[in-house]
């Protein structure tokens, strides 16, 4: 496999062999321990030096179902610190098959410049002009690119938002059908790119060149016991091809933690209007999709296709978290509008979570009224008019707070909040702050652990023990984004068997002993370069908190506040930074 | 006593026709808790993960008080 290497100063392209030390690494190990290899962690996120990395998994290329993972990392606009945001669609697959380990972009296009990447196949890969593309929208540019360079292509770009700089600004990529909405939305780093002067990727699909497998029989073996106990589970052989993601509207609401209204609360009384089992019925009824694939070797088919009522297409991949910061978030019940907005983010390539944010925390400073869903479409639309409103919602919640002098912005690090209330889930507390990424729920996705009625571990509402599951979670997390393995295709390794099984499958590519001590350690080796790189950006200890509204104001319905000291917070990760 | 059992998500497939919003009237002895009532209603126990009396998360143990609205939602996974 190679590196592609472009330099966007000299607008050069260089491929390189693999260095021995970063063979065995792919997806999130890849980018942030390269991001923390090769570069100074006091660069400007905009500037010259800051180098942006796209890395598939490390699995993503072999046999094994749901690997069409992509790392994009770089040091992040939005929170400062080091950024790794995963993207699904058809690219990661299409770089592995081409050979391509990583591409590494750097420099900065001179003066107004800018450009695509044509990647033709290993060792074909270079820059083309593309001045006149500046400005547009993804869903247009996706569609003139296929026109141009044909179907078979895998496109990954940035829309206006992007070439604003703005600091929510999303990479968005091509799914199977080529369409531009899948995104690697969190950390701003579609503003990297646009400020490189990238506009767009392009992929082709065709490659062949197969993954290097020590023993393809054994992985082979691991791989089909892998997607067996996949299609076998019921949550992502049966509830996630129905509803999604969706599917959690309604229990996170019931347990109290769907921040409404920028977290004034956690229940949402249109809650019925904006769940999973309505938007499928309502796909379902107009004609649209409610299963459908968004990424290369899917096997569980998450995504959905959600139409008008006369059954024109509005938006692809209707997530839970979107339907939080569009919805509940900004108080609005209106599922169509929802989509919209889902689009219109898509479209313009815009962080959906950033943005409800960002909208959240003008509404409740008294810009417009909570539930006010053609003020959010209006406002979204400013983003790429480029008015000083619409910079403000593109550059995230923080800006908009500073603007309006009102302090309650649910950011840590920047970085907006996910779709779980850390006070009535008070896990999702330890992990929004501790992460280096910034408030981020799949860093360490702990809410099962949290509401589970029977034999559960934890009580949401209590400090005792969450450190420890977030932690652990944090650690498994970072290797299940390394290996490129997705988010929904993990109770394939949920059992001990099902573990074993990736465990096998490391050991049959590296040809070397893996466990679950080397899983442990992958996982730990990725969060300590990470947090090494936040650590010489300038980040202390006190930015591994939460914004005062969440231990000040009693979140209803259950009253509480978040009760993880700061001792415990600190506790998180201190074994890391002790370690040399 | 009576209380009322909405199912979500895959649970609605035990009772063909029943949709989450339509709700299951049931009833139940007093003092009958979370897990005795999912017994009831003869869902396998490893079906329901979360459970929300009155718009209140609960545990398995937590006794279902009269006139109850009890949401049963099966395991979830992912973010
Ligand atoms: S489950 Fe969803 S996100 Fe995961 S690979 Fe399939 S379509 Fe993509």
């Amino acid at each position: 496999m190679s590196f592609l290497r472009v330099n966007m100063t000299t607008e050069t392209v260089q491929w390189e062999d693999i260095p021995e030390e970063y063979s065995l690494l792919g997806g999130r190990a890849l980018t942030s321990i390269m991001i923390n290899n090769e570069m100074s962690a006091t660069v400007a996120p905009l500037g010259v030096e800051n180098k942006l990395i796209f890395a598939p998994g490390y699995f993503t290329g072999t046999p094994l179902i749901n690997t069409g993972r992509l790392s994009v990392g770089a040091k992040s606009p939005l929170t400062g610190g080091i950024k790794e945001s995963n993207v699904g669609g058809t690219v990661a697959y299409s770089l592995a098959r081409l050979g391509i380990k990583a591409v590494i972009i750097e420099g900065k296009a001179v003066g107004d410049k800018y450009f695509l990447l044509n990647i033709e196949a290993k060792n074909t890969a270079s820059l083309v002009s593309a001045d006149n593309l500046k400005g547009m929208r993804t869903y247009a540019l996706a569609k003139k690119l296929h026109e141009e360079y044909g179907e078979k292509k895998s496109i990954t770009c940035i829309g206006p938002a992007g070439d604003f700089q703005l600091h929510s600004a999303s990479i968005q990529s091509t799914d199977l059908d080529g369409r531009p909405c899948r995104a690697a939305g969190r950390g701003g780093l579609g503003a990297v790119m646009g400020a490189k002067g990238l506009k767009a990727i392009i992929v082709d699909r065709q490659g062949k060149i197969p993954s290097e497998i020590t023993d393809a029989v054994g992985f082979q073996k691991a791989a089909r016991a892998y997607a067996k106990d996949v299609q076998n589970d019921e949550f992502s052989g049966q509830v996630l091809p129905e509803f999604g993601t969706a599917v959690l509207v309604e229990p996170i609401n019931a347990a109290g933690a769907f921040p409404t209204n920028n977290a004034r609360f956690g229940q949402f009384k249109g809650i019925g209007k904006i769940s999973g089992e309505t938007m499928a019925r309502v796909i379902k009824e107009r004609g649209g999709k409610t299963q459908h694939k968004g990424c290369s070797q899917c096997i569980i088919d998450c995504s959905n296709e959600f139409v008008t009522e006369k059954g024109e297409y509005v938006t692809s991949s209707l997530e839970y978290e979107t339907i939080w910061a569009m919805g509940g978030m900004i108080g609005n019940d209106n599922l169509d509008a929802i989509a919209r907005l889902d689009f219109l983010c898509d479209d313009i390539g815009i962080d959906t979570m950033n943005t409800g944010a960002a909208l959240a925390v003008a509404f409740d400073a008294g810009y417009r009224e909570f539930g006010d869903a053609d003020a959010a479409i209006s406002l979204v639309e400013e983003v790429a008019a480029g008015t000083e409103m619409g910079r403000l919602i593109g550059n995230g919640p923080n800006a908009v707070g500073k603007h309006f002098n009102h302090s309650r912005v649910p950011t840590v690090k920047g970085q907006g909040m996910a779709a779980y209330d850390p006070r009535a889930i008070q896990g999702m507390a330890v992990t929004y702050a501790t992460t280096a990424m910034g408030a981020d729920h799949t860093a360490g996705w702990v809410v099962d652990k949290n509401l589970e009625a029977f034999g559960g571990t934890v009580d949401a509402m209590e400090a005792t023990g969450q450190v420890e599951i977030s932690r652990n979670a944090q650690i498994h997390m970072a290797a299940v984004d390394s290996a490129g393995i997705c988010d929904f295709a993990q109770s394939g390794l949920a059992t001990e068997a099902g573990i074993n099984n990736v465990f096998t499958m490391m050991a049959a590519k590296s040809g070397q002993v893996f466990g679950r001590e080397e899983w442990t350690e992958l996982g730990r080796r990725v969060i300590k370069a990470e947090l090494e790189f936040n650590r010489k950006a300038g980040f202390t200890k006190d930015d591994d908190r939460l914004p005062p509204m969440f231990y000040n104001e009693p979140l209803p319905p259950h009253n509480v506040v978040v009760k993880v000291s700061d001792e415990q917070m600190d506790s998180t990760f201190d074994f890391l930074r002790n370690t040399p | 006593m009576k209380v009322c059992v909405k199912l979500f998500g895959t649970l609605p497939a035990y009772y063909p026709g029943c949709y989450p919003d339509m709700g299951l009237d049931v009833e139940i002895p007093a003092k009958t808790s979370v897990a005795e009532l999912v017994d009831l209603v003869r869902i396998p126990p490893e079906q329901v993960a979360i459970v929300a009396i009155n718009g209140m998360l609960a545990k398995g143990n937590q006794l279902v008080p009269e006139g109850a609205e009890v949401k049963l939602f099966q395991p979830l996974n992912g973010g």
